[in-house]
């Protein structure tokens, strides 16, 4: 297996990191914070043929088989995208309050990301609303100590060449995908990430929640790597989208 | 003014996944039409969520109508590969002559989902080649 050794820049770093940290890295076996596969980088989706009318909003073509629980919830949204779109002035995607998309549906907006790999972590910072997500690779159980949250608790282990991630903990705030298919607090994530044999970075996701869906959602992500660096993107700057949208929405009750 | 915007009507023309309808529903504008308007840019919002182009379009009849049009985040414009040339802050300043194509409002507002502009010397800032 293909070790990964951080730089000694990303040691001192993680060293700086883990002063405030719940585990100290020192604590940690050499082991377990090494990676099995470097993801270093800037990343940016890429649609595998056919799918470039749906990919920018959900996770696949079909809908997931939703509960009753979750079919309620699903017709009673107003989603922006999608067959059922509205304009962003009618949507209750909470997206457009500025509120997280949260995981998984951080994946399905279409800025890039950035993946750091630190001894112990593996930490994928997200253009958009420079959003982060740390997976913790040092062995440590979820946390039980802290509330539902937007982006869940994420722990990592390495098999092979492989990062294999499990998520918990989120809130029920967020949809999973830009269509509104909704989730419980019992929303349950594993990723398996690898690079594959194109070169890119293959997410393959497992999306489980018994109370929103009828069986787990299976979908795939994949993102080419490129030499950008991440820039800012504040969601509250999209309040600036507004007067243009207003002008061809009035136009509409001029017309009336 | 009919000189000036001509409309189009082209299905098969449409840039695929046009970056800029990224933010909205497919109702506001028609992916099936195109229309072109020359014109004066009164502003230039290189701003997040997406870039926004006004221009000033005087009609045969000398009467002048504000068109605006949107493209896709300003960080994806500046980032090489996604149009014709970098975009940068100051690309298009007020004043500038430009020639701006996109898909129209389906309720016909003077906005468009922009696809092409060509600056006042024929150079496609994007839209040209891709």
């Amino acid at each position: 297996m293909m070790q990964y050794r951080p730089t000694a820049a990303a040691m001192l770093i993680a060293t700086l990191l883990s002063l405030s940290s719940q585990t100290p890295a020192a604590a940690q076996s050499a082991a377990t914070l090494e990676h099995g596969a470097d993801f270093s980088g800037v990343w940016t989706n890429v649609n595998a043929p056919g799918t470039a009318e749906w990919a920018i909003y959900t996770f696949s073509e079909e809908l997931p088989a939703m509960t009753e629980w979750g079919r309620a919830r699903f017709e009673a949204s107003k989603p922006q995208r999608g067959p059922r779109g509205v304009p962003v002035a009618e949507t209750d995607d909470p997206v457009y309050k500025c509120f997280p998309p949260g995981t998984p549906r951080v994946y399905l907006h279409p800025f890039p990301m950035e993946i750091i790999q630190l001894p112990g972590r593996v930490m994928m910072v997200f253009e958009y609303d420079h959003l982060i997500r740390q997976i913790y690779t040092d062995g440590r159980e979820h946390r039980t100590d802290l509330a539902p949250s937007w982006m869940g608790d994420a722990t990592g282990h390495w098999d092979g060449d492989t990062l294999v991630v499990e998520t918990v903990s989120f809130n029920d705030k967020t949809w999973i995908d830009r269509t509104a298919v909704p989730h419980s607090e019992q929303l349950r994530l594993i990723e398996r990430i690898r690079i594959n044999e194109d070169g890119n970075l293959q997410i393959d996701l497992r999306i489980e929640d018994p109370i929103a869906l009828e069986e787990p959602w299976i979908a795939r992500r994949t993102y080419r790597k490129t030499d950008w660096t991440i820039e800012e993107l504040m969601c509250m700057d999209n309040t600036t989208y507004e007067p243009f949208e207003n002008l061809v929405l009035e136009h509409d009750q001029e017309s009336d | 003014m009919r000189l000036q915007i001509a409309f189009c009507v082209v299905a098969g023309f449409m840039l695929a996944a046009s970056p800029s309808s990224a933010h909205h529903g497919a109702g506001l504008f028609d992916p099936g039409e195109t229309v072109t308007v020359v014109g004066t840019v009164t502003q230039f919002h290189f701003v997040n969520p997406h870039v926004l182009v006004y221009i000033t379009v005087t009609g045969e009849d000398g009467k002048e109508i504000e068109w605006a049009g949107e493209l896709t985040s300003p960080n994806r414009l500046a980032r090489s590969g996604s149009a014709d040339v970098k975009w940068h802050k100051d690309i298009l300043r007020v004043g500038d002559r430009i020639t701006m194509t996109g898909n129209p409002a389906r309720n016909g507002a003077p906005a468009m989902d922009i696809t092409k502009i060509v600056d006042a010397n024929g150079v496609a800032l994007i839209g040209g080649a891709l």
